[in-house]
């Protein structure tokens, strides 16, 4: 029964009705809009609704609002007095406490209580307090530095509005010095641009959106791994007070979506057929989300269940269930490359050793649940509010599904909290939200519950990795042959992709004279497997860096040196017709082996003590878009042949001068999911217009406003949708110089700008505000407005099947060194010390690259040795959720050092590359050799268990023992 | 995640909880801290028309020392008995336990309470209560009844306690000279883990060093908190040392009765038990010497 309530909230007394049964989130966030307290898990295991209740942090989520109406509420909004940020707020945005976003409201608010209770808190103390919040983004590197160096921040406050200022003595694990080619806003290490929104709880979320009328969807999943879909009664649930609408298989297109064209196979709901557990097979919209959720459970399915299989191999095995029609034995994708004489390759081998790796099922668990608002306009247009890191590309598949024109569509991407790929594709929520709100004619939210998130999947593929390396005398690489069979799911998803690109990527790396790769990616009865963050590269990188180190113990050689003598070398071609431009790949080996005294500590720390090392490069953006031809409805469009070139640019930007000439706003598609694309592209752009980067604005969150950019993955924003906004810039400051060159009486090629003054290049002293030229051009002109776009280069890749996935204008590089310590006896192992160097080009935003750094060790060596989804024998998950599933902590996490070597890469924007995924390359290889070095053991099977590596010792022993009998 | 509908009723007093709980049986459910009833609502893993909140009842807050025995309120908080300054000073093997407890959202809501009486079999106050002897006093409107907490747990999520009685507090007595505990407890993660499996041990040693008695408790193992009888007898009236301890706590192993799920196989938590019983008694007994200097 309802009643009114007064809570005291942020100092105020608040009155609301309430549900006996609601929990504090909810009434915070409906009742009082006050979204800075997030929604990730709803049983208290995220952290992102932490609150202070009597200034000590609580779970929201956990706490009935009805029965704290005595307690005093402190939510992030009341954290800042009005403009002026606090001091933990100021460390936060300074110190790269910030990336998503998501997780910062709760983050800020138990530290507050830390700071309160504890103003000079230990390191212990810190990671105590914190390790109730799970970030997935910055590896807590920047959340330690800014607690820990709150005090800085106590004075003289830098206000909300004035974050820009920073010092330049940022020296945290940080090496970085900009180099004489680094200008005013490039090379700098600028605070994020949205960071003082996030830590004030101001950003928003699709979540947070409450559209005028709005109803609220929910999707129910088959419970089953395989079976026949009979019959489904909704009648029980429409009947429910409150339901709007019921919708299920027979209500939605025939057209059936996906990410590769070739292989589109899935419907919005189920047909007649599901193929794993949570498969979708109904969809309701009710005036709550609570009745929703409540419907769910009336909607009647009658299933003939059939056998379903899990297992890569045995999906391609005679007689195994058949889940696709199309898809023969299973095989969805094969891959069958060969580059020189492999098997010459290893008769003439000096040692040639095989070996067998297995990974895990990795989840990308952004913080930030997967949400969708559509609505239509009254002129038929469709308006999508998307969590998505591929507006673009959610537009175009809306496209095909509806069957309405692009130009139709307006795909608004609201602040993103993480994506890691699993962001990358268009959801069941976005096409069901579309398809309720059409019929209901009223806007539709819909919101994944933390369950929903690991059955919609779209995680890394678990591969099966069959290698054998065959090397000389000195350990130079003679040859190399991969077998791999990637677990698929149930669908298509990213997977012909990541089935090439856990080829193509690796003899980027090092020089393979010979090469092979048979790849299977088999169709399992389990959520299908997509794009995460290295796309289809890292367990393939882990499994070759284990397996170099171990050719490199056999020989003799030490493994630093094996990859020294290997090591990729600057503009090569790969023997697989990868172009390789700037690589230096060669310094970060020796930088960090110096960094982290690799020649004291190899084989010589004592007993459960190691140190391992793994490398690893990426692409700087994907050479091609992932559909053929132009952009145009899929169905309008014949088959098209491939050409070896882009046929429209992959990135495009606007950049439009406010009147007064004193701002510029930026409008570019590209994706900002807490990576800092918004923060790069702000500093490229202010750059190559010649002003500071405070006088920007970018909007990159609508598709109405901005030009087509395919979004963030395949780690191409730095690259490519730089090139676009350097070349926006570029353009505004052209219709400038005649203007420019007239008031300075100088030729027009003598123009410069330098942050917001112009003037001739050798008469610097005489110079006129930028401002005052834009005036003049306006008031001849009309708008000052210029544009950029960026096709990557033509011709890239060879002329043999699937050349194509691995191209890129440029490829990053990087090695990092990992220290641990493993209890021998329980196996647990503590990951201690990460040192990284990388050669991501030259760095925009030295801040920013050690942020994705950072945050890269942390993911990567949690998937090393903790994370697995886990299924029963009947394709249900075990662990669901993130006390199942789990992601390391700010206890967890490690020291990491991350440092840059000078690089400079012609094909990028002031010389820039990739480093979003590159830097988690190199960590699984590394955590796991510096675990079979404490260990003695080779856990090659993921993750890395405390129960493998006791199993594995314990192997171990007793081989010991009858070998010494034998003597 | 939304909580099924129920009704709430705010209680004052003990006599009014128990009341209501006499009047709506087992479709109603004790409300303390809210870190497992709310959780378990939510996954549907228990079900409830009534939640009776006792967080307003006065009395069931905070800790009295009487010189010989600790009583801790039922609705003492995790992070109240990890901060109590007595507990600090007189029951401070309780903090092995508090510390690896959760997170500090958590600890900061979740009661003691609320911890033993949802007997789930891998809490962590249970084992180091029961290690020091603890009892849960039951209250019920013809009294209040004391019980020792390795009685208390009959199986997994399931109590001594009847159906009209509310868990009021716990008593803890001081252990005399010689005597020492501690709980260890493995947990996949540092931070806010479940305990997959845990050992708490207490010895009481003689003035010439020899174990006079014993208690080896072991969490997470078995459907309930068990005492590792004969474990715990291997160690009785021996001297105390490194090859005892891996002897009793191999026995302890035998004993355990584990099951296998997402967080590891039976057999690893037997092994995890012969590791973590050897360090808990290693360290009680640590503990135990310096009370008797």
């Amino acid at each position: 029964m309802s009643s009114a309530l007064t809570l005291s909230v942020n100092g105020q007394n608040r009155t609301v009705v309430v549900e006996p049964f609601d929990t504090l989130v909810d009434v915070l966030r409906d009742r009082l809009h006050l979204t800075g307290t997030k929604k990730g898990c709803g049983v208290g295991d995220c952290g992102v609704c932490t609150v202070l209740l009597d200034g000590r942090p609580v779970n929201a989520c956990l706490v009935l609002a009805a029965d704290v109406a005595d307690q005093e509420i402190k939510t992030i909004e009341g954290v800042a007095d009005g403009s002026e940020l606090t001091a933990i707020q100021k460390a936060f945005v300074n110190e790269g406490g910030v990336q998503c976003g998501f997780c910062t409201p709760g983050m800020v608010l138990s530290a507050t209580a830390l700071l309160e209770e504890n103003p000079q808190p230990s390191t212990n103390d810190i990671k105590d307090a914190l390790a109730g919040n799970l970030c997935r983004c910055t590896g807590y590197s920047g959340i330690m530095r800014a607690v820990s160096r709150c005090d800085n921040y106590q004075t003289n406050g830098v206000c909300a509005k004035k974050v820009h200022a920073l010092p330049k003595q940022r020296d945290a694990g940080s090496d970085y010095r900009p180099s004489s080619k680094a200008g005013t806003s490039v090379g700098v290490p600028m605070p994020r641009v949205d960071a003082a929104d996030k830590v004030t709880g101001r950003a928003i979320y699709t979540d947070d959106i409450t559209l005028p009328n709005m109803v609220y969807g929910k999707i129910l999943g088959s419970p089953i791994a395989n079976g026949r879909v009979l019959s489904i009664d909704t009648a029980k649930a429409a009947a429910l007070p409150g339901v709007l609408a019921v919708i299920t298989g027979k209500d939605v297109p025939d057209t059936q979506y996906g990410v590769s064209p070739a292989r589109y196979d899935e419907y919005v709901l189920a047909k007649d057929r599901v193929r794993h557990v949570g498969d979708e097979v109904a969809a309701v919209a009710a005036i709550d989300e609570r009745t929703a959720e409540m419907a769910l459970e009336l909607i009647e399915v009658e299933y003939e269940e059939l056998p379903c299989v899990l297992d890569p191999y045995e999906a391609a095995a005679e007689g195994a269930p058949q889940i696709h029609d199309r898809y023969e034995r299973n095989i969805n994708t094969h891959v069958e490359q060969s580059f020189g004489d492999v098997q010459g390759g290893f008769a003439e081998s000096y040692h040639v050793r095989e070996e067998t790796f297995t990974g895990n099922h990795i989840y990308q668990s952004p913080l930030e649940p997967h949400a969708s608002i559509a609505t239509w306009d009254h002129d038929g247009t469709l308006v999508l509010y998307s969590s998505t890191q591929t507006p673009h590309y959610v537009q175009y598949m809306m496209a095909h599904v509806l069957h309405i024109p692009l130009g139709k569509i307006r795909v608004i991407r609201p602040t993103v909290g993480g994506g890691f790929g699993g962001k990358a594709e268009t959801t069941p929520l976005d096409l069901c939200a579309a398809l309720l709100s059409q019929q209901l004619g009223r806007p539709v939210k819909m919101v994944y519950s933390r369950e929903d998130m690991f059955h919609h999947g779209r995680g890394r593929h678990k591969q099966h990795m069959k290698f054998k390396l065959g090397v000389d005398r000195d350990g130079m690489i003679r040859s190399f042959e991969s077998e791999i069979y990637l677990d698929g799911g149930a669908y298509s998803s990213f997977g012909v992709a990541t089935a090439y690109y856990a080829g193509s990527v690796l003899p980027t790396l090092y020089r393979f004279p010979n090469y092979s790769y048979d790849g299977y990616r088999m169709m399992t009865n389990k959520p299908a497997a997509g794009a995460m963050r290295g796309h289809g590269v890292p367990q393939p990188r882990f499994a070759f860096e284990c397996l170099l180190s171990m050719v490199a113990d056999d020989l003799g050689i030490d493994p630093v040196e094996i990859r020294r003598i290997n090591a990729m070398t600057p503009n090569a071609m790969t023997v697989n017709e990868m172009d390789v431009g700037s690589c230096e790949f060669l310094r970060t080996l020796e930088a960090v082996s110096e960094k982290a005294s690799w020649d004291t500590k190899y084989n010589k720390l004592p007993k459960g003590k190691g140190i391992g090392i793994g490398c690893g490069g990426f692409v700087s953006g994907a050479g091609y878009c992932i559909y053929r031809g132009q952009v145009q409805l899929s169905h309008e469009k014949g088959r098209e042949p491939f050409q070896k070139k882009s046929i429209f640019p992959h990135a495009n930007a606007i950049v439009k001068i406010s009147e007064d000439g004193m701002a510029a706003v930026l409008m570019i598609g590209a994706a900002e999911i807490g990576q800092g694309s918004d923060t790069v592209l702000t500093q490229m752009c202010a750059e190559s217009l010649g002003i500071p980067a405070s006088r920007m604005r970018i909007r990159s969150e609508d598709t109405d406003i901005s030009p087509l950019d395919l979004g963030a993955y395949s780690s191409r924003v730095t690259l490519m949708a730089g090139h676009a906004v350097s070349r926006a810039g570029v353009a505004v400051f052209d219709k400038l110089r005649p203007y420019a060159a007239k008031l300075l009486d100088c030729d027009e090629s003598l123009v410069e700008a330098h942050d917001g003054i112009m003037f001739a290049r050798g008469a610097e002293a005489r110079s006129i505000a930028w401002e005052e030229v834009a005036r003049q051009y306006f008031n001849d002109h009309g708008p000052l407005v210029g544009t950029g776009a960026y096709k990557p280069p033509d011709g890239l890749g060879g002329n043999y099947k699937g050349s194509t996935v691995g191209t890129s204008p440029a490829y990053s590089f990087g090695s990092a060194v990992c220290e641990v310590s493993v209890d021998l006896e329980t196996g647990k192992v503590k990951i201690d010390q990460f040192t990284d160097y990388h050669d991501c080009g030259t760095p925009i935003n030295p801040l920013a690259v050690h942020g994705q750094v950072e945050g890269a060790v942390v993911m990567g060596a949690s998937e090393t040795v903790l994370e697995d989804v886990q299924f029963d024998d009947k394709g249900r998950i075990l662990n669901p959720n993130l006390h199942g599933y789990l992601m390391m902590t700010i206890k967890d996490a490690p020291d990491i050092f991350s440092g840059l070597v000078d690089s400079y890469e012609p094909r990028g924007p002031f010389g820039a590359k990739e480093i979003g995924e590159g830097s988690t390359l190199p960590v699984l290889g590394a955590v796991a050799h510096a675990i079979a070095n404490a260990t003695g053991v080779w856990i090659k099977d993921l993750p890395i268990t405390p129960e493998k590596i006791l199993n594995a010792l314990k192997e171990k022993k007793p081989a010991k023992v009858s070998a010494a009998t034998q003597h | 995640m939304y909580l099924p509908a129920a009704e709430l009723h705010q209680t004052t007093t003990l006599s009014e909880a128990s009341a209501l709980l006499q009047r709506y049986g087992p479709s109603a459910r004790l409300l303390a801290g809210g870190t497992d009833l709310l959780v378990d609502l939510k996954a549907k893993r228990v079900e409830a028309d009534h939640i009776i909140s006792i967080n307003r009842i006065e009395g069931l807050k905070g800790l009295v020392f009487d010189d010989t025995t600790l009583r801790i309120g039922a609705l003492t908080t995790i992070t109240a008995l990890d901060e109590s300054a007595v507990v600090r000073e007189r029951f401070s093997p309780i903090l092995d336990a508090t510390q690896c407890m959760a997170v500090r959202q958590v600890r900061n809501l979740a009661t003691v309470g609320g911890n033993l009486a949802s007997a789930v079999p891998c809490a962590d106050l249970p084992p180091i209560l029961i290690a020091l002897n603890a009892s849960v006093a039951l209250w019920s409107d013809t009294g209040e009844r004391l019980l020792p907490l390795n009685e208390f747990f009959i199986g997994p999520r399931r109590t001594a306690r009847s159906e009209s009685e509310i868990l009021s507090g716990v008593v803890v007595p001081e252990g005399s000279p010689g005597f020492g505990a501690a709980y260890i407890r493995f947990g996949l993660r540092e931070g806010n883990a479940i305990a997959v499996a845990a050992a708490a041990a207490g010895v009481q040693l003689a003035t010439d060093g020899t174990i006079d008695d014993a208690r080896l408790v072991l969490g997470a193992v078995s459907p309930i908190p068990k005492i590792a009888t004969a474990a715990s007898q291997i160690l009785i009236g021996a001297k105390p040392t490194p090859e005892l301890f891996t002897d009793a706590a191999h026995r302890a192993a035998e004993e355990s009765d584990p099951i296998s799920d997402v967080r590891g196989t039976a057999t690893f938590r037997r092994e995890l038990v012969s590791v973590l019983a050897a360090r808990a008694i290693t360290k009680a007994c640590q503990r135990a010497q310096e009370t008797t200097r």
